[in-house]
């Protein structure tokens, strides 16, 4: 699903992000991306969605070399995954329904079926009664189950969340990451980029450990055990 | 039911343009100025054009006859004239004639006072041609008959008119470059705006898979629409400018004097039409997709 052969990435700054990393994420599978801040765990995000070109090495994507994509085919890329961040980045001056069937329509996706999606996909993240709602009404956890609708609503194939808890006090982060497992358990890879120790020791799934660049450590358990 | 892309594209565009209202006025105003100029310096080289191919109907070559030349021998020269292949219609010019169309010109009779006993306007032939691509042929043909002192075709007027066809030319260029670039500019400049006032939308539009064209769309339709919209009002201010100053210039003593006729807006309203939306269109384009490039890369 996800396969990094080798993968290096060095930025015009002159700075090495990652150095010759390699791992491969099957087809519904649930990794943890973890690693403190500048230790390269965001660079990987960057270089899955492709918002970033490796220096060197190859990434494989639903079995396909992304390397040598074309531009014009990344936006085909894209809408097999969904995408999470800490900051949800919503729309204000869109409902919740909005901005969940913005997501459809910018895909084309015909009037028809969003009006049969959307409400499918805000119940299951537990936000049928707040439709007609604007972000700035909701608190943190519910604009993130807000953003985790607007990315799953296409049905991509893998969830892809960059530090989802981040902004969220521990007992709604301990939420949004019960909803990912229920989105993972529906068939969805996920992969979540934290260092959000207790949630990581809690959930108890692979462990990507990511240190100055370098997979330091690949296996299932705990945020740090070796 | 598919997905109307026709649709998106109009009823997104129309709301990014009128969502910043006081710069796409501003821009339409001055898109509208600029394109004026231009339409103005058009016009008159259209005109300057017009008068051109006028005079040049008008254009024949003039054969001075040598002044040895017997009665016969002019006589002969005419039929010889007349053979000449691309010649339409000759005319005889007596000396008398020159002489007497000369004091015509001048108005004033005591200046030629002798000159009827020793009259030193020589006699000539007028030729007009059937196709003024002929002329030099003609000429050459000419040059080859006896009896000929010298021809003359050139004619003053155009080739003044043509020096200033000319210089109208390079200036309608000049102004046409500073046009394009002005406009461009000022397109880009707000187009910007709506979508820097929108790049969270772009982003996340990004992010969940939107093809380039798909968020570029409605902000290159925002810079047809601001190039069709000043394209219309530029051809009406210019269509009522031209209507109020051309009568004052066409009823002047000189044009009337010459038998000349001035174009009617009706005459040109196509082609500005067309020029005008050409540019519109194409400066619309161009701006959005320079103001856009930076917030396409995600």
């Amino acid at each position: 699903m996800i396969e990094f052969r080798n993968v290096s990435k060095k930025y015009d700054t002159g700075t090495e992000a990652i150095h010759n990393v390699s791992f491969k994420i099957n087809k519904g599978e649930f990794a943890f991306l973890v690693g403190s801040s500048g230790s390269g765990k965001s660079t990987i995000i960057k270089l899955i969605l492709k918002e970033e070109e490796p220096t060197s090495g190859n990434i494989i994507i639903n079995g396909k070399d992304t390397t040598f994509l074309k531009p014009s085919r990344v936006p085909f890329l894209r809408r097999s995954m969904g995408i999470v961040f800490q900051d949800f980045r919503l729309l204000p001056d869109k409902t919740v329904y909005e901005n969940v069937a913005f997501a459809m329509y910018v895909v084309k996706a015909t009037p028809k079926h969003i009006r049969r999606q959307v409400p499918m996909v805000l119940s299951l993240v537990g936000l049928a009664n707040k439709a007609k709602v604007y972000p700035n009404e909701l608190s943190g956890g519910e604009q993130q189950r807000v953003a985790l609708a607007r990315a799953i609503v296409n049905n991509p194939s893998m969830l892809i969340a960059d530090e989802p808890t981040g902004n969220l006090d521990p007992n709604t982060a301990w939420d949004i990451m019960e909803l990912l497992n229920d989105i993972n358990l529906r068939g969805t890879t996920v992969v979540v980029a934290t260092h959000a120790k207790d949630i990581v020791d809690k959930m108890n799934k692979r462990v990507i450990r990511i240190d100055q660049g370098n997979i330091v450590r690949d296996e299932k358990g705990g945020y740090d055990e070796v | 039911m598919r997905f109307n892309v026709f649709s998106y594209l109009i009823k997104e565009g129309f709301k990014s343009t009128f969502k910043q209202k006081k710069m796409t006025s501003a821009s339409i105003i001055i898109m509208c100025a600029t394109m004026f100029i231009f339409g103005l310096f058009f016009v008159i080289g259209e005109n300057v054009n017009s008068v051109i191919t006028q005079l040049e109907s008008e254009q024949g070559i003039q054969i001075f006859i040598d002044e040895d030349a017997t009665d016969t021998e002019v006589e002969t020269l005419e039929g010889q004239i007349k053979s000449i292949q691309g010649v339409n219609k000759v005319t005889f010019v007596s000396k008398e004639d020159a002489l007497n169309s000369m004091k015509t010109t001048l108005g004033d009779e005591n200046l030629f006072e002798g000159w009827d006993e020793e009259n030193p306007f020589p006699a000539s032939y007028f030729v007009t041609l059937t196709d003024l691509s002929l002329n030099e042929q003609v000429q050459n043909e000419i040059l080859k008959l006896d009896n000929v002192d010298e021809i003359a075709s050139e004619n003053t007027t155009i080739n003044r008119l043509r020096s200033l066809a000319n210089g109208i030319q390079i200036t309608t260029i000049v102004i046409l470059a500073l046009l394009i670039i002005i406009s461009i500019f000022i397109i880009a400049y707000t187009i910007k705006l709506t979508v820097h006032a929108r790049r969270r939308e772009i982003s996340i539009m990004k992010y969940v898979g939107a093809t380039n064209n798909f968020i570029r769309g409605p902000f290159i339709v925002e810079g047809i629409i601001i190039g069709v919209i000043s394209a219309i009002i530029t051809l009406i201010i210019l269509g009522l400018s031209y209507n109020a100053i051309m009568p004052n210039i066409g009823g002047s003593i000189l044009i009337q004097e010459m038998g000349l006729g001035l174009l009617s807006f009706s005459d040109m309203f196509s082609l500005v039409l067309t020029v005008y939306l050409v540019l519109g269109v194409g400066i619309g384009v161009l701006g959005s997709v320079i103001s856009m490039r930076k917030y396409l890369k995600v």
